[in-house]
């Protein structure tokens, strides 16, 4: 079984290390994103500090869950906005086609929402038959290629600006006039302005639910959120459960750390809260709010080891900072949310037995939770997953045989280090000079580096042969 | 059951039920002594200046209301803009002499300016803050290529924190919207671009008298 | 925070330190001595666990901390020559131990008094080398479990400052992980040579004699990769240029 679920991952990294376009792309984003991150951070010396409270308001939310869920429902009522609860994706999709199909709805513009991608979302419009609009100017990107998001703030990472390009000369009716990105950018706005305009329902995610008065959040760049949900006559947000806080002024505690760790800015340029629908009077807005509040296995997270996750404002700093990340790019990692973040989740929405490579793929080196905004232990939890996968059974024959051995033989210090002695000698007949090079069984390691050849005995034996010649 | 009585059931199982008064004293202890960033400057009109400006807003300064339609000729002329304008629905700016400035309440999908009021900046981000509302159209501050904003001086609070402190004063509207800056995106390997869907200019035309 | 005046130290070597490179241990034993220590070798010890704590075999990693905190539990204090053995046993034992009230005990009392042998001796022993000279330029990877997990990023730069001619250049990225990962670079090769190979390239870029580390595993992986490309750069342990023994053969020469 295992290497049946083991071989993608593997393959998929592999050839994502083979692209040197990807790597180039990924490169540029997370180098510049590297560097503003660390520029905010240094500009605002109580960041720590920050990061403290953030932490700990979130988990003042995660223990508190069920009271700012109704607390929030009431107010989000009460505004008039229509209230839907989701205990998986299959529930959220269906909730979603359905109010899309009542409104009649032909065109849907949506706003970047990692939730809705991983409720499936996009398939489920097409299969609606519903016009899907992406208006991120990302997701507009990726839209154009079909593909999935690579990250969860820059889900086009994965492509360079040169890509973007051909991507948009075929796209894009007339073509952009130039391949600058300024230029691009100028494209993309006036192909989706008059989509803007015409769209039936706008889709978008929040970044808080405000519970005390039931207004869901948003926060972008580009001012397409409120271009996507202020035009149409339905307004639709799905959102998961986590993202509760108790209040605006809570809400804004977790932005100032949300927006430094994303991008390095230190305000989004939208900082959007929704209300119910239009007022009576208002100048403009949509008649109908729907909020499609999604468990998902969140409250599965709740219950286990794994509660600490529900933390995440998904701010995308842990897979900037990621040596893997950076050297795979978020494709290969195959679900919704790649990078560290994503291989706590991603066991947790595609089971273990189809991800358990995710957890496995990491050094331990912890700079995500160094750089995380809440302090997230995210190498904690990845080895809590292995733990897992070990007492399942999932992790292959051949380590479980090799490691019970080993272990088997450190219990007994005598023989451990008779075959550390045994070891070493045999492990020089390999090499020549300092180096192996080549060496039967070790091809992970001989096959991209040499090994220092070991010398002829251990520590343990000189050390006792000196220990024996000073009581001499 | 339903999806939210499962929901509901899951997270009490996970979770031990707190009295609400302990949970609200909590959440307030939480936001007691704000940790956030120094403010630019002393003073906090300088301050916002300061923090906007840094976004790409630009600044024009007058000492009433009756001066802005001159400042908006300033801004109009100075970016080689027809004296056209698509005016926020609001009292106070149909009160003001528009004469040279053809000023119109629809606004085009591609509108090049409009004029709006912001009810209040926030010196800490740079931020202008819109509400909804019958005077105010939400797509006016999204639709044109240049933004226009009337600030007054006296509407400037220090922190995010005292904006929440406003909003929670009163009813909220249907958006309340932090503007900070044109609108941008890095989408594109990361490097900035400014202008993408909402205005790629924004303009304060700060009212420093009474 | 003053350390006991002549301590008993209990020398936790590490696997690949016993197999690959027992320098690093006699290293250990000159500088603890030199501080002030009195050293002694358990020879009931084996491993720290890692490999299994790691691969979530976490029933083996409790049988094993269990023996290393007997085996050391005795000691004044305990030290290792590397940042990812000693945090095994500064949190991950702990963490493990959680739900057993005495072994956990046992395990936070160990836990307070092991260190890594650089941070033991610039903190807690207040040492720094004398009379060391090496007319050369070094430049320093800080292996991640050290740095994030222990916080030495300040004592082993300190101790080298006083390695008279010993001239230290910054590595661009000295805080971003070599792609070890301890089973990782063999179970997840390509990934690690991706990782280590931008490594080697940042290490040959700053066009040091010598490589320096505070972690085996990390230098056996980055030393290498830099033998592969056929760079030059000589590898060592820290402490074995603080000990005077980078006149000697580095890590893949002959001695």
């Amino acid at each position: 079984m295992h290497t049946a679920t083991k071989a993608p991952f593997k393959d998929r990294a592999k050839a994502a290390l083979a692209d040197r376009t990807l790597k180039l792309a990924i490169d540029r984003t997370t180098g510049t994103a590297e560097t503003k991150r660390a520029a905010a951070v240094a500009n605002f010396p109580e960041f720590q500090a920050a990061r403290d409270r953030g932490r700990a308001i979130k988990d003042h939310v995660i223990a508190n869950l069920g009271h700012y869920l109704e607390m929030f429902e009431k107010n989000a009522t009460a505004s008039g906005a229509q209230v839907h609860w989701a205990v998986d994706d299959a529930e959220a999709r269906a909730i979603v086609t359905r109010i899309c199909l009542d409104a009649g709805a032909k065109i849907v513009t949506r706003s970047k929402s990692m939730l809705g991608e991983e409720i499936g979302l996009p398939h489920a419009l097409a299969d609606a038959g519903i016009e899907r609009v992406e208006t991120d100017l990302a997701e507009h990107i990726i839209q154009l290629a079909g593909e999935p998001p690579s990250h969860i703030i820059w889900p086009a990472m994965h492509r360079t600006r040169e890509q973007v390009a051909d991507l948009f000369r075929e796209g894009h009716n007339p073509p952009p006039e130039a391949e600058d990105p300024a230029t691009m950018v100028q494209s993309a706005r006036r192909i989706l302005r008059e989509k803007f305009l015409g769209a039936d329902v706008g889709i978008s995610g929040a970044n808080f639910l405000v519970a005390d008065t039931g207004a869901t959040c948003t926060v972008t760049n580009e001012g397409n959120a409120e271009l996507t949900t202020t035009p149409p006559r339905v307004h639709i947000v799905t959102a998961g459960v986590e993202k509760i806080v108790p209040s605006t002024a809570h809400a804004f505690a977790l932005l100032r750390l949300l927006v430094r760790s994303a991008t390095g800015g230190e305000m989004t340029q939208y900082t959007t809260f929704h209300c119910g629908p239009k007022r009576a009077g208002d100048a403009d807005g949509p008649e109908e709010m729907h909020i499609v509040l999604v468990d998902n296995g969140r409250t599965r997270m709740l219950a286990d080891e794994f509660r600490e996750m529900l933390r995440c404002i998904r701010c995308g700093a842990c897979m900037n900072h990621c040596v893997v990340y950076r050297q795979i790019g978020g494709h290969a990692y195959g679900g919704t949310y790649p990078g560290p973040m994503g291989s706590v989740l991603t066991p947790v929405l595609d089971g273990l037995a189809a991800s358990r490579d995710l957890p496995n793929a990491c050094t331990m080196n912890g700079r995500c939770a160094e750089v995380c905004p809440v302090e997230i232990p995210i190498p904690t939890l990845l080895r809590a997953w292995r733990t897992r996968s070990w007492r399942e059974r999932l992790e292959p024959g051949s380590l479980r045989g090799g490691l019970g051995l080993w272990a088997w033989a450190a219990r007994r210090p005598a023989i451990y280090r008779l075959g550390s002695r045994i070891g070493v000698r045999v492990l020089r007949l390999f090499g020549k000079g300092g180096w192996i090079s080549h060496m039967p069984l070790a091809g992970g390691w001989t096959g991209h580096r040499d090994l220092p050849r070991p010398p002829g005995r251990t520590f343990m034996e000189e050390y006792r042969a000196r220990q024996k010649g000073t009581r001499k | 059951m339903s999806a939210r009585d499962t929901i509901l059931a899951a997270i009490r199982a996970a979770s031990p039920a707190n009295d609400s008064g302990a949970i609200a004293a909590e959440a307030a202890a939480l936001l007691r002594d704000p940790v956030r960033p120094a403010l630019a400057a002393p003073a906090l009109p300088k301050a916002f200046e300061v923090k906007a400006s840094a976004l790409g807003t630009t600044f024009d300064h007058v000492a009433d209301m009756g001066a802005v339609p001159q400042a908006v000729r300033r801004y109009l002329d100075g970016h080689g803009l027809p004296p056209s304008l698509a005016l926020q629905p609001a009292p106070a700016l149909a009160a003001l002499d528009w004469t040279g400035i053809d000023t119109h309440p629809a606004l085009a999908p591609n509108e090049p300016a409009a004029l709006g009021l912001a009810l209040w900046g926030i010196a800490e981000s740079g931020s202008l803050v819109i509400h909804s509302g019958p005077e105010t159209p939400i797509l006016l501050s999204f639709l044109p290529l240049h933004h226009i904003v009337v600030l007054h001086r006296d509407n400037l609070l220090a922190w995010l924190e005292d904006y929440a402190g406003k909003l929670a004063a009163q009813a909220i509207p249907r958006n309340a919207i932090l503007i900070t800056g044109p609108s941008g995106t890095t989408d594109i390997e990361g490097s900035y671009v400014r202008g993408a869907h909402g205005p790629g200019f924004v303009h304060v035309i700060m009212i420093d008298g009474g | 925070m003053p350390g006991k005046p002549n301590p008993r130290v209990g020398l936790f070597v590490t696997c690949l330190v016993d197999a690959i490179r027992p320098q690093i241990g006699f290293a250990a034993i000159q500088l603890l001595e030199e501080a002030g220590c009195t050293v002694e070798v358990p020879q009931a010890q084996t491993c720290c666990g890692q490999p299994a704590f790691n691969s979530g075999d976490d029933r083996d990693t409790v049988r094993l901390a269990c023996q290393t905190i007997a085996t050391f539990e005795g000691f004044d204090y305990v030290v290792l020559p590397s940042g990812s053995c000693a945090a095994t046993m500064v949190h991950g034992y702990p963490e493990l131990l959680a739900g057993d009230p005495e072994w956990a005990a046992r395990a936070r009392a160990m836990a307070a008094k092991t260190h890594e042998i650089t941070s033991f001796l610039a903190d807690v022993m207040g040492y720094a080398p004398s009379g060391r000279r090496l007319a050369a330029s070094a430049t320093y990877h800080d292996s991640c479990s050290g740095l994030r997990e222990l916080g030495i990023a300040a004592q082993p730069r300190a101790l080298l400052s006083h390695v008279e001619g010993l001239e230290m250049r910054g590595l661009p990225g000295n805080d971003v992980c070599c792609g070890f990962g301890g089973t990782f670079c063999v179970k997840y090769s390509d990934i690690s040579n991706a990782i280590v190979t931008e490594k080697a390239e940042a290490v040959e870029g700053t066009g040091a004699d010598l490589l320096l580390a505070g972690d085996l595993g990390c230098l056996m992986n980055m030393a290498g990769k830099l033998h592969r490309r056929g760079a030059k750069t000589r590898c060592f342990h820290t402490i074995e240029v603080l000990a005077g023994q980078a006149d000697g053969p580095a890590i893949g020469e002959e001695g």
